[in-house]
């Protein structure tokens, strides 16, 4: 078999050992294959995020003792969030790539087009981009709101206190940023309601015993992080309405 | 429905008309009259290219060869739909009983950077030919026909490799997707004979080559729409792809080629 003219000459990259991972970052399916992997790991951090921030209902008390006892941990805190910020950055600058290659690869529009699926309406893996670009938006609104705070980074303008309850409860309560934490959490979630799914079949884990279950499981999963966030949004600060922040 | 009682039709057509591939194109008007809910739609396109070289005007180009759905050569898009409304449908084996009278129909050439125009609805298909030289074949010598039962083949295996060598190459799957990815295309060839023992050989390298020759096709990314599984005539499913997907990424990190 020829191994066609697709295959470049040998280069330094032969010579170091590194063309599979060119390829895994330039073919299409290795492509797909790492957002798949980073989209499925950076769902993970979302599930663990959720379950923390779930303590906000708990009370001050149950969310300050969590935080503290995070922070303490800075040696994990640097590798995860180094990881976090690699997945991140792969995860988008993929995006671009297929995103740019994809409209490279059908120059001229049809005048009409119109999908074969029965009963299809707007799917979210056509808004993949435009929902991933929205949560990133939001990622970067939240990181200052939130984290950046946390190192006495101030460019939001609130007035942060050492109490993590209450800063977050701040923050919440500012209408514009409580509506921009519910519209991120459900955009959030219309990403994940194909991304989910998507990325097993990218990882070709595909398997007809459990096609449905990765299927039905990817909604569940997209509705469960989008309630989850967004309700955290709507109801902690009305619950917690009384609440006076603690300066230690 | 009742195939004797055939009506007759009234329609307006859309059609893509463009000179040579360097040349702009544009949709022209065209209507027609008394067309029979029992001819096929290709009948109905040859119909109006007698009526047009009667009034000395260019026919409509477009590629046929069978008429029965089989060498995959007349693929157009119909009101936005590779092959027309139906599904497990070749635009050839679509019947004008699927319209109605009055309808403007509107026919387009499939459109993809790695598809270019020749001329009118007719596009140039040679990157899949490319694709399939890269590595679509065995090239071991398999002798004379062994005995049937001297090499033993899963039954779903051989089902699996039988679905997907029903693949007729027409190109549907990139011309319905939102990426103009040649993905099920290229997944068919490549699991047809991945599941079989005669493929086992140069299972590793075909799947690189092909994959590596659909990228430099510049043929676009899968989205996992499933848009191509719809419209495809000869039922290739997404299941194909995802097993792509696995042989790919087995042979590009495990294999030594
Ligand atoms: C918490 C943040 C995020 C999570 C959990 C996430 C998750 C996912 C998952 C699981 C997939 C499916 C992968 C596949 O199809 O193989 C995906 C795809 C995708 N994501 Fe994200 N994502 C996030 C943020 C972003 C951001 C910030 C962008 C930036 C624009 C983005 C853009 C995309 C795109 C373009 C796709 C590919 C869709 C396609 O192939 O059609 N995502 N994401
Ligand atoms: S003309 Fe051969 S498949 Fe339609």
């Amino acid at each position: 078999m020829e191994t066609g003219s697709a295959r470049p000459k040998a280069g330094l990259i032969d010579w170091i050992g590194l063309r599979w991972f060119f390829l895994l970052l330039s073919s299409s399916i290795g492509q797909k294959f790492v957002m798949g992997v980073t989209g499925l790991l950076l769902c993970g951090f979302l599930v663990a995020h959720l379950a923390g921030n779930l303590l906000l209902f708990a009370g001050a008390k149950w969310f300050n003792d969590y935080a503290h006892k995070l922070h303490e941990q800075w040696e994990f805190l640097i590798v995860a969030e180094t990881g976090l910020f690699v997945l991140f950055l792969a995860h988008i600058y993929l995006a671009f790539a297929t995103t740019f290659g994809n409209a490279k690869a059908r120059e001229e529009q049809y005048a009409v087009k119109q999908t074969k699926i029965k009963g299809r309406v707007i799917g979210a893996n056509s808004w993949m981009f435009a929902s991933g670009a929205v949560v990133l938006g939001f990622v970067l609104l939240h990181l200052t709101d939130l984290r950046l705070a946390a190192d006495g980074i101030n460019l939001r303008g609130f007035k942060y206190t050492d109490d993590a309850f209450g800063n977050t409860l701040m923050v919440l309560k500012n209408p514009i940023s409580r509506a921009v934490y519910v519209i991120g959490s459900i955009v959030l979630g219309i990403h994940l309601s194909h991304g989910f799914a998507s990325a097993f079949q990218s990882l070709g884990l595909n398997h007809p015993k459990y096609m449905p279950l990765i299927k039905i499981g990817g909604k569940v999963f997209a509705v469960v992080i989008a309630v989850g966030f967004a309700s955290i949004a709507l109801f902690a600060p009305e619950i917690w309405r009384g609440y006076v922040p603690v300066s230690h | 429905m009742n195939h004797s009682t055939s009506k007759t039709l009234n329609l307006t057509l859309k059609i893509w008309r463009q000179t040579g591939p360097d040349q702009p194109g544009a949709l022209k008007t065209y209507t027609l009259t008394n067309i029979s809910t029992d001819m096929s739609f290709l009948e109905m396109l040859d119909v109006l290219n007698e009526q047009l070289i009667a009034k000395g005007e260019e026919p409509v180009a477009f590629d046929h060869d069978c008429r029965e759905g089989i060498c995959g050569t007349c693929g157009v898009m119909i009101n936005g739909q590779a092959h027309g409304p139906d599904n497990a449908t070749t635009t050839c084996q679509l019947h004008m009983r699927k319209f109605n009278d009055g309808d403007t129909i509107l026919i387009e050439p499939w459109r993809a950077k790695a598809f270019p125009i020749v001329r009118d609805l007719v596009v140039n298909r040679s990157a899949f030919d490319r694709i399939i030289q890269s590595g679509g074949y065995v090239s071991v010598n398999t002798g004379g026909a062994p005995d049937a039962n001297a090499i033993p083949v899963p039954g779903h295996m051989q089902k699996d490799a039988m679905a997907a060598a029903a693949c007729i190459g027409c190109g549907a799957c990139v011309a319905s997707c939102k990426n103009a990815s040649a993905m099920l295309f290229v997944s068919a060839k490549v699991t047809h004979m991945a599941n079989l023992p005669q493929g086992q050989a140069e299972r590793s390298k075909r799947v690189l080559s092909m994959v590596a020759t659909m990228d430099a096709e510049q043929f676009g990314n899968c989205s996992n729409t499933a848009e191509c599984e719809a419209a495809c005539p000869a039922g290739i499913k997404l299941s194909n792809i995802a097993q792509m997907n696995r042989e790919y990424m087995k042979a590009l990190l495990f294999s030594c080629e």
